[in-house]
């Protein structure tokens, strides 16, 4: 008995998820990092206080938000700059939408 | 034919019985990071995941392809036998998901279910009856590697997301906004999981139907092993209900485990699952999505600075693992022993007994005890297998500016405390009054003060990076003391 194994699948696989996650990943955050930069700071509070959600309290997110809004009056970019910048965070996260689709398109279409 | 139909009826209402568990027990798995990190609210992501696996479920049918037309070689086994053969097994995986599910043991039903598969058919038919090559190359080799390549994968993710979110300046970081895109990609992996796990039981269900000619098609083409459009239908919609009736588990189950998750590492780790059950669902690797959701879990927590891993923990999860395949196996092997020595008999033999353990299933979820032991999620275990600093230490870069910022302000200080004294003297030569003179004096005190301690300040942030490792080194020695005296 013969036993072949596909150990290029195996390649295949480990570098289609690592340049998928990785691309999907990189581009959003690039996109909230243009949005900060943009002098709209995101603070998204938790959907719910589980018992499990220890990460933000009511007066640690009115505190996030003070500093977000204190951050967007210094932020030393003119308007124009900060448009861009807000441009370029919307274009982040519809590259990151479209490759996220890219990807679901292949398996179906693939297959 | 009469008994095989009957039988294949059976095993069909047993498949999907398997796929109801399948998506009841996975909820937790596929919703937990962003109900922990406050993504989703607990009712939304249940319903959330319970559609996206339905959607999934229509997406692919390679991993069901995998099943009906690879481990088994159906080609070789009587077909009156087959039939039973796939009935033990899956009451194999039934069993042994009940009973690492009451036990609280980390498992994994795709590994029940070949597990269960492998052990009927090699007591009922022997070694002939199983496609090792199969077996080895889209069921044992995914199962090792796949967790790892998460792992891997989460990990580099995790460092990407921080890093390029990291800001120098203390300024506002916009890190919850991940909080958004964890709807995103907590989504993808519910439509991951459909196309992986829901395929497992339409491969179970085109099998059966193959054994008695109920599978259209013509049996030399390349798609005769593609589940019929009812199969496929049937499975996403069990796997769907499944999945939105094991919501409630999600609520109490999150307590532990994940709690330190942010929202970044949540979706690295989601982002890492989701691209790796996709991706190999592509090439038919069936593969267990628990156990990719753990190896991202435990991969984005290695991300994070200052983290260090339990390997205690770690290695009672691995042979969780590496225990349900053949543990499945006797089981499955054990059911098949009644169908060898009994035939049809053996076949209502084995019915009562999935009968008794669905019934006390049904009774043991109407119980409302949840305890650690028994009703935690398997991701939320691998959650403590690596352990996080409340506060991790500086960045390489964050230590190099604080030390050329204390630099420069010694250099400062330096030169005001030189100003202040050459004032103080030249003062004192043209005879100015005592409290312009002490004044003086006082503020060249004060900026030599400062000098030393902008100095004192540079040196220690120089010692900082010097001593990191021998930081890191301290606090995995905390841990291994921390283990054994949980032993003793």
């Amino acid at each position: 008995m013969t036993v072949v194994i596909d150990w290029g699948a195996f390649f295949s696989v480990f570098v289609a998820a690592l340049i998928g996650a990785v691309a999907v990943v990189s581009l959003y955050a690039l996109g909230l990092r243009m949005l900060v930069r943009a002098g709209r700071v995101p603070v998204v509070t938790p959907a719910e206080f589980t018992d499990a959600i220890t990460v933000l309290s009511e007066k640690e997110i009115r505190h996030a938000s003070k500093q977000a809004a204190k951050a967007a009056r210094k932020s030393p970019l003119t308007a124009g700059q900060r448009n861009l910048a807000f441009i370029a965070a919307i274009g982040c996260f519809v590259l990151c939408g479209a490759a996220v689709l890219g990807g679901i398109m292949i398996i179906v279409i693939g297959h | 034919m009469e008994t095989a139909a009957l039988v294949v009826v059976l095993v069909i209402a047993l498949a999907l019985f398997f796929d109801f568990t399948n998506g009841f027990h996975d909820t937790a798995n596929a919703m937990a990071t962003p109900i922990a990190t406050g993504a989703l609210k607990p009712k939304t992501a249940v319903l959330l995941a319970a559609v996206l696996n339905l959607v999934g479920a229509f997406l692919s049918t390679e991993v069901a392809k995998t099943v009906s037309g690879g481990i088994v070689n159906e080609a070789d086994i009587p077909h009156d036998l087959l039939p039973q053969l796939i009935f033990a097994g899956l009451i194999g995986a039934i069993t042994w998901n009940m009973l690492t599910w009451l036990l609280g043991l980390p498992s994994s039903s795709s590994h029940a279910l070949f597990g269960g598969l492998i052990g009927a058919t090699l007591v009922g038919f022997g070694l002939a009856g199983i496609n090792f090559g199969v077996v080895l190359s889209k069921v044992v080799l995914p199962a090792l590697i796949a967790p790892l390549t998460a792992g891997l994968i989460a990990f580099a993710a995790t460092k990407v997301a921080y890093g390029i979110t990291r800001r120098y300046d203390g300024k506002p970081d916009g890190r919850s906004g991940f909080r958004w895109g964890q709807i995103f990609t907590s989504s993808m992996v519910a439509l991951a999981h459909g196309t992986n796990d829901a395929q497992k039981t339409m491969g179970v269900i085109t099998l059966a139907l193959i054994t008695v000619g109920w599978q259209t098609g013509d049996p030399g083409s390349e798609d005769f092993h593609n589940p019929e459009f009812w199969v496929i239908v049937a499975c996403a919609f069990t796997i769907a209900l499944g999945t939105y009736l094991g919501g409630w588990r999600i609520i109490r189950t999150l307590g532990k485990g994940l709690t330190e998750v942010k929202p970044a590492q949540g979706f690295a780790a989601e982002s890492s699952t989701a691209a790796t059950i996709l991706a190999s669902s592509a090439f038919g690797f069936a593969l267990s999505t628990t156990q990719v959701a753990s190896g991202s879990v435990i991969g984005s927590g290695l991300g994070r600075r200052g983290s260090v891993v339990r390997w205690r923990t770690a290695g009672r999860i691995a042979i969780g693992w590496l225990l349900t395949l053949p543990a499945a196996a006797a089981v499955g092997a054990f059911a098949a022993l009644f169908v060898v020595w009994f035939d049809g008999w053996g076949v209502a033999i084995d019915a009562v007994i999935a009968l008794v353990v669905i019934v006390g299933l049904f009774l043991r979820s109407r119980k409302n005890a949840v305890t650690s032991a028994n009703a935690m999620s398997d991701v939320a275990e691998s959650g403590h297998v690596v352990d996080l600093p409340d506060v991790p230490g500086p960045t390489r870069r964050t230590s190099r500016i604080e030390l050329m910022r204390a630099l420069e302000r010694a250099e400062r200080k330096a030169d005001e405390a030189e100003r202040a004294a050459r004032r103080a003297k030249k003062l004192k030569k043209a005879g100015g009054t005592p409290g312009e003179i002490k004044a003086a004096r006082k503020a060249a005190d004060r900026a030599a003060r400062k000098y030393a301690e902008a100095e004192q300040a540079s040196q220690e942030w120089e010692a900082l990076s010097a001593s990191r490792r021998a930081r890191a080194q301290l606090a995995e020695w905390d841990l291994a003391i921390d283990d054994q005296e949980g032993a003793r």
